[in-house]
């Protein structure tokens, strides 16, 4: 029997939905494997045509884009009723991804910059988008934004997780297959990716790793074959699932961590940390702290698509 | 009034939602159209390494 | 009630577990403020022991490891030192004071040594005052709520 899927965005730019489309021809062998009854980006299905779905009706939600204000929350409580298996498609679902870096700030902190104080915004009655207003006497409604972004298993059941930012084509074609064949793995897999470190799949040569000051991407040109970390770069290869194919790494560019942790790591960033803190050579205090100054904003770094899922979560007020 | 909703729109990148509000004759009154996702890069792009910002901005959209 | 610190220790086998030993048997007195976690190197204490540590409940995180070049296994109380200035670092990005967590050196023989850094460490953070991270992630998010349409249940505030 055909599969029913349904694929949703919350705070999302896109890209998940546009890395299904990038399956190309094989995308044809999706519309032959599934029905499609919700996909914004390319279908005219609405909102209402979910909630008239009976619960369960559909085999598997695809749901990209973490969880930033009401609408986004609503949206996937309803299809986690209505879907029988819900999945997290992207680093954005699964970890908050860049969007969630905002959880350095306040929801107020947020609104003032973009709608008051951003240098392309011209709002001279200083107007704030608000959840209820009247516009001529029409009654408006808008989602709120919310102060702290979630990722989606913060806020529903999640049953399994492609990673990626975005999740690599041909993972996501695969990933349907194991749904039209009825091979899922046990609940709570990450499908779609590897089981180890991005490292174990980086072509790069490594030997031992002896750091003695971090470099910026603008400070010296790295060469084309050793390990980025080892020429002091830094580089989330050792705290980064496997699966995406190396495709920044391929482009001399360092991981920032998009494919999220590996199994058993509950927080990917603090990880990192760990991580290169064992490969540094200093082991004077003076000499560790002037190579930490090195290291230009630590936390936005190693938590470039993950601050919302570590264990911290956002910062505190 | 009657009041309808087109919740979300689609084929496009983007959230939004388009509200139209019709008179007693059932003629268009006046319509709204609303973007209701709002991420803040605006806020969080503030002060990262330079050479970081087209790794994250391009995370504005994926289309 | 006055506010009485909790903070959790990792101390290494070798050096200050051993340490701490002898502050009991030697009949130190010192803060009861302290939870003592046996690891077998102050390399071991991965600093996401310590955010957890944190996140739980604890005010403070004290580890413990061998003076410089005594590590048991060579290298290991220096990675923990790195990995210490690091997250001292980063602490702050969270808004949590970098004086929460404090790397001391204590040998085995220190046993006084070891109750003067307990009582020293329980002072500043009682100076700090309470942390209570998961009380203040659930005060952030009460305002997070969605109220039209679907059913709302409370944020828990629980990590992954």
């Amino acid at each position: 029997m055909k599969l029913k899927i349904g694929i949703y965005w919350g705070a999302a730019c896109g890209g998940c939905d546009v890395a299904i489309l990038d399956t190309h021809e094989k995308l044809l062998e999706i519309a032959d494997m599934a029905d499609i009854y919700l996909w914004p980006i390319a279908m005219d299905f609405k909102y209402s045509d979910v909630r008239a779905m009976k619960d369960g009706y559909l085999d598997a939600v695809l749901f990209s884009g973490g969880v930033r204000n009401s609408e986004n929350e609503e949206i996937a409580k309803l299809l986690r009723r209505k879907a029988k298996a819900m999945i997290a498609l992207g680093a954005c679902a699964q970890l908050g991804g860049v969007p969630g870096l905002a959880n350095m700030y306040t929801r107020e902190e947020v609104l003032r910059r973009v709608y008051l104080e951003s240098e392309s915004t011209t709002n001279e009655k200083g107007i704030m988008p608000l959840e209820s207003s009247k516009e001529d006497g029409f009654d408006l409604e808008l989602p709120r934004l919310y102060n702290t972004v979630k990722t989606l298993n913060q806020v529903v059941d999640v049953d399994y997780t492609i990673p990626g930012c975005p999740p690599a084509s041909l993972q996501i074609y695969s990933a349907l297959g194991l749904i039209a064949d009825d091979m899922l793995p046990k609940k709570g897999s990450v499908i779609g990716a590897g089981d180890r470190a991005l490292c174990d799949e980086c072509a790069r040569k490594k030997g031992e790793k002896t750091i003695t000051r971090i470099y910026r991407t603008h400070e010296k040109l790295p060469d084309a074959e050793t390990c980025f970390l080892e020429q002091g770069f830094i580089c989330l290869g050792p705290a980064t699932r496997s699966g995406c194919g190396s495709r920044c790494i391929k482009s001399w560019t360092p991981c920032r961590g998009c494919y999220g942790p590996l199994d058993d790591v509950s927080d990917q960033g603090i990880k990192m940390v760990s991580a290169l803190a064992s490969v540094m050579e200093p082991k004077e205090e003076k000499d560790i702290n002037a190579l930490l100054d090195t290291v230009v904003d630590p936390l936005r770094t190693f938590h470039r698509f993950s601050l919302a899922s570590s264990i911290l979560r956002r910062k505190k007020a | 009034m009657k009041r309808i909703a087109i919740d979300p729109i689609s084929r496009l990148e983007g959230h939004g939602k388009i509200t139209i509000f019709l008179n007693e004759e059932g003629a268009v009154e006046n319509a709204y159209l609303q973007i209701p996702e709002l991420r803040g890069f605006e806020k969080f792009v503030e002060g990262l390494p330079v050479e970081e910002i087209p790794r994250v901005v391009t995370r504005i959209c994926g289309v | 009630m006055a506010f009485e610190p909790r903070i959790v220790g990792f101390l290494c086998n070798w050096c200050t577990y051993t340490g701490a030993d002898l502050a009991g048997t030697a009949r130190v007195k010192y803060s009861p403020n302290i939870r003592s976690i046996r690891v077998m190197c102050s390399g071991r204490v991965d600093p996401m022991f310590v955010i957890k540590a944190l996140y739980e409940g604890a005010d403070g995180v004290l580890i413990g490891g061998c003076h410089p070049g005594d590590c048991h296994y060579q290298e290991g109380n220096y990675k923990a030192l790195r990995r210490y200035l690091m997250l001292k670092r980063i602490l702050p990005e969270y808004g949590i004071d970098a004086g929460r967590v404090r790397l001391e050196w204590v040998s085995a023989s220190e046993g006084e040594r070891f109750g003067h850094v307990v009582d020293e460490f329980t002072e500043e953070i009682r100076k700090l005052g309470p942390l209570k991270i998961k009380e203040s992630l659930v005060e952030s998010m009460k305002t997070d709520v969605a109220h039209h349409g679907e059913e709302h249940q409370a944020p828990t505030g629980e990590a992954r």
